[in-house]
């Protein structure tokens, strides 16, 4: 049943690719309607194919023409196919590319935004992802909110979520604060997107996310500054960041606003769609253009049924024969199989037809260089608050919508991709999926040099980077940690080396061995690495007793580590305490939704 | 024509509820009859404002009780749960949360009872949840039916009726009073068609109803529990057939972990007791472990170390194990082994290679007592 349905549609190119899956777009042959699949790759995500549904129960009872409209989904092999409209502007992340919006514009996709909003709440829906990336254009100029990654179905119009999601430059403070949320929380990122929109990225942009958590709830909302912005947009803006979510008004109320009431006909926003078209051509982009290849694993696996011997419990005596062993196939030999079915595969989705000059093509993957011209810092400081923090989490603005969702759920394409990847390797390309980034040399000192990133550097260099003020030094860290951050994705080894030698370099310079605990002999991780052992794991009790041996010894050395910068700045002990307790909830809000992480 | 004149005044919740229970027993004569649908999308929007409340403004608790006590009255809880098919799309939405709303409704005096609503499915109109199941047959209305379902599952009673009905579509369904649940069931009640609805459905459907069926498995334990060991072969027969080897990789994948979760549930100890000495089942979770699919393998996996952890194996499961060392001892050190972060499943593993390599070279019989 579900082949056929696959049947009913032709795919064509593929329109973009994420943590989520890839997206086609596709012809429903019955109708000639042009469409989006979504093919979601079940076997790649660990355990949330009830969140997948979940998710698909959202989008399904959702009917506005504010809203991306959800067509079917059915499954075919491990693949879940989601068919949804197709709408071929773009992303407002993806049109903001050529330069920013001007108020009108704003106006119109902020009026259409309100009214998607106002169905969702009275829905009972909250989005809890509303930012540029996740408005989608048709190209007459629709303004429709997309991808409901993270969405919520509130039983009563009234209760509260205390879900921890989104992505941090959006979110409202109240969420960040747990403190319980409604769907005011949307409107809240609507005002930063409203700024995203005017000023080509959202406030805090240049700052790490995991400060930007800190900061949203404790500074006064952000505003927009500048005489060159009409009192009414700066007072829609003002008036979406109310940091009291009961004082900030509902969608229905902003749809009364000056700002709002102003707005012209959506057509108008052809000429967003139409700048961009103009933009890639301009610069010569060469469309990647990928065409949808069956990589399903259609071959079935060699017959190795009579693998088992399930024939002789009513002969209890029978001793498998001899040959056995030979039908058997040799795990190794099946594992090579695998390998070259990989490597077929990887053949397949090249892309057949070599890069050619497409203006027309949707253009939500982008090649490398060159990225928001209208961001006004140097394009890498994006990365910067990109790739890798500690959660390993793609922070880039990017298309990648359900933002918590990119751990688990990968592109498999991107496995077949790394032609593509290491050209994009070091890029802020938001539309690339970060499995190129994981598919780990698996050797352990690779692994060690990746977890030293990720539970000492990256975040030496982030508790740095928050006790700094001066924006010239602050500059000079960033830099410093996306330095790190580049090393780890490409050179994970390396740079295990690197913090192993310094370690020792240190503790054989009389005057600096202070910097290096000398105990336990475990250069590689300036943190103490987490074991996770079984409970009747006898390593575990040996570990538990070195531990306790050592806790007497390491005391002293905290004290004289506390005098060095970096550390603890007396007076600021507070912020420090915050994060962790801010990183606690998030990596607690994540384990909520896997419980295997 | 009463309503029209009080368009601009309140209406009274009985009212309306009247109005709507002719206009669905209308619509059930007709159900093609587009004007009489479109009415009444537009009464049940009404009623679940009276009900729901907006954005701005709470809904009344006095509304909501009189709302309960006509719908009792006039039937209207059961005329919806078998009308919702026949809906418009706004209309099934609207329904559900109104539902939703009532289900959960509790008289100040009752704080810890059953909500009002619940005991009078119960023990008077348990056909409301059967035609609820029903609803799984049609995809049209599966998540709304399915919601529905799920809340009023938070009661055992609601599963007691699910699991122990077997009316006739129009006959009237079991009455709680009336269930032994020592007489093993046939396997034509509404409950056995769930195994059906999860195994041919499509992907919304199958997930929706697998939702349902695995909250029944593992928040009615109290009644569960004692329904499986009942009808241990059937049940299983069922599972294993239906859903286990099922041709869908989302059925087959999450009804291996759900098997997994069973039989390392406390509350299935006798099932679970039961499961692993069967060597035919062992068979079929062998051959999950070679399964195309890694997650398959994996949720497999979870299912087969319960055979070989049990410390008192039957002499058919020892046999099978035994007759097969050779092959797992070469076929489990490189299982998944790229899953090199997952200490527990590599603790186990190799608790497994261990086991396997100490099993007798004949089976022994089990200790007593087993």
């Amino acid at each position: 049943m579900a082949d056929d349905m696959a049947t009913h549609y032709q795919m064509m190119e593929e329109l973009g690719s994420g943590s989520f899956g890839v997206v086609y777009k596709a012809i429903e042959k019955a109708t000639g309607e042009i469409v989006a699949v979504k093919h979601i790759d079940l076997e790649s995500s660990e355990d949330d194919i009830q969140e997948i549904q979940q998710e698909i129960s959202v989008l399904a009872t959702c009917a506005s023409p504010f809203v991306t409209q959800y067509k079917a989904s059915f499954l075919r092999g491990h693949k879940l196919w989601i068919v949804m409209e197709y709408l071929g502007g773009g992303s407002c992340l993806d049109l903001l590319k050529p330069g920013v919006f001007n108020e009108a514009h704003v106006a119109i996709i902020c009026q259409q935004l309100l009214q998607g909003l106002d169905y969702l709440h009275s829905e009972g829906k909250i989005h809890r992802d509303v930012k540029a990336a996740n408005v989608l254009l048709s190209h007459t100029g629709k303004v429709k909110l997309a991808d409901f990654g993270v969405a919520a179905q509130l039983i009563n119009i009234k209760s509260q979520r205390n879900t921890f999601v989104g992505t941090p430059f959006w979110m409202a403070p109240e969420v960040i604060q747990q403190a319980g949320y409604d769907y005011k929380a949307d409107i809240w990122s609507l005002g930063i997107a409203a700024i995203e929109m005017i000023n080509g990225e959202p406030p805090h942009a240049s700052i790490h996310p995991m400060k930007v958590l800190f900061l949203i709830p404790k500074e006064p909302a952000p505003r927009l500054e500048g005489r060159q912005y009409s009192s009414a947009l700066r007072d829609f803006i003002a008036q979406c960041l109310t940091k009291d979510p009961d004082r900030r008004p509902s969608a229905r109320e902003l749809l009364k606003h000056k700002f709002i009431r102003s707005a012209g006909k959506t057509e108008a926003l052809q000429e967003l769609v139409q700048r961009k078209q103009e933009w890639d051509a301009c610069k010569g982009i060469t469309q990647n253009i990928k065409y949808y290849a069956e990589s399903l694993n259609t071959i079935t696996k060699p017959d190795d049924d009579d693998g088992w011997v399930f024939d002789t419990v009513k002969a209890p005596t029978m001793i498998a024969p001899q040959g056995a062993d030979d039908i058997l196939p040799d795990p190794d030999t099946q594992y090579l199989d695998r390998a070259s079915e990989m490597i077929d595969d990887l053949h397949i989705s090249e892309p057949p037809i070599p890069p050619k000059h497409a203006p027309n093509s949707t253009v939500r993957r982008t090649p490398t260089v060159d990225r928001s011209p209208s961001a006004r810092r140097p394009s890498t400081k994006r990365r910067s608050s990109g790739f890798k923090q500690p959660l390993g989490l793609d922070m880039s603005f990017g298309n990648s919508p359900s933002t918590v969702r990119q751990f688990r759920r990968m592109s498999d394409k991107a496995t077949t991709d790394s032609g593509y990847a290491s050209q994009y390797q070091l890029s802020t390309d938001e539309n690339m999926s970060p499995q190129p980034l994981l598919n780990e040399p698996s050797n352990k000192e690779a692994q060690l040099g990746r977890r030293a990133y990720n539970r000492g550097v990256g975040l030496a260099c982030q508790e740095v980077l928050g006790t700094t003020a001066d924006q010239e030094k602050r500059e000079a860290i960033s830099r410093l940690a996306e330095a790190w951050s580049d090393l780890e994705m490409v050179d994970p080894e390396g740079l295990y080396h690197i913090v192993k030698s310094m370690n020792e370099k240190f503790q054989n310079d009389p005057k600096l061995s202070g910097l290096v605990p000398q105990q336990p002999p475990q250069p590689e991780t300036p943190q103490k690495p987490r074991l996770v052992l079984a409970q009747n794991n006898p390593h575990l009790k040996s570990h538990r007793r070195r531990q306790s041996a050592l806790v007497p010894e390491s005391s002293p050395k905290d004290v004289q580590l506390s005098n060095l910068p970096g550390q603890h700045v007396p007076g600021m002990e507070h912020t420090k305490q915050l994060s962790d307790v801010l990183y606690q909830r998030w990596s607690d809000g994540l384990r909520n939704r896997w419980a295997g992480l | 024509m009463v309503f029209l004149f009080n368009r601009t005044g309140r209406r009274q919740p009985s009212d309306l509820v009247r109005f709507i229970k002719d206009l669905l027993l209308k619509l059930h004569e007709s159900p093609d009859a587009a004007k009489i649908a479109e009415d009444l999308g537009k009464q049940l929007s009404q009623l679940r404002l009276l009900v729901q409340g907006t954005q701005d403004v709470e809904p009344k608790r006095e509304d909501l009780h009189m709302v309960i006590q006509a719908a009792i009255h006039e039937d209207l809880i059961y005329e919806l749960a078998r009308g919702i098919i026949h809906l418009p799309f706004q209309a099934k939405k609207d329904t559900q949360t109104i539902f939703s709303q009532i289900l959960r409704f509790k008289l100040d005096s009752q704080d810890d009872a059953q909500p009002l609503v619940i005991t009078y499915i119960a023990h008077h109109r348990p056909e409301i949840i059967i035609e609820l199941c029903r609803g799984y047959s049609f995809s049209d209305c599966t998540l709304q039916c399915g919601t529905i379902l799920r809340d009023a599952l938070k009661f055992d009673i609601i599963a007691a009726i699910i699991l122990y009905d077997q009316s006739a579509e129009g006959q009237p369904a079991v009455r709680v009073t009336d269930i032994d649940m020592a007489v093993p069931q046939d396997g034509n009640g509404i409950f056995w068609e769930f195994f059906d609805w999860i195994d041919t459905g499509s992907f919304a459907v199958s997930a929706d109803v697998f939702a349902t069926f695995r909250n029944i498995l593992l928040n009615n334990k109290a009644v569960m529990t004692t329904y499986v060991e009942t009808n241990f072969d059937l049940f299983f027969h069922r599972f294993n057939r239906s859903l286990v080897m099922s041709n869908s990789y989302v059925t087959k994948r999450q009804s291996t972990k759900l098997l997994g979760e069973i039989l390392l549930d406390r509350a299935y100890y006798r099932v679970m007791i039961r499961y692993v000495a069967r060597w035919d089942n062992l068979k079929l979770c062998m051959n999950l472990l070679k399964d195309d699919q890694k997650m398959i393998q994996y949720e497999g996996f979870h299912v087969f170390k319960v055979f070989v952890a049990n410390p008192n194996k039957s002499v058919e499961v020892q046999r099978l194990l035994i007759n097969n060392r050779d092959r797992l001892l070469r076929f489990l050190p490189p299982f998944l082994d790229d899953r090199t972060d997952d200490d527990q499943f590599n603790d186990e593993k190799s608790f497994l290679v261990r086991q396997i390599q100490l099993l007798p070279n004949e089976p022994v019989e089990p200790s007593t007592g087993a």
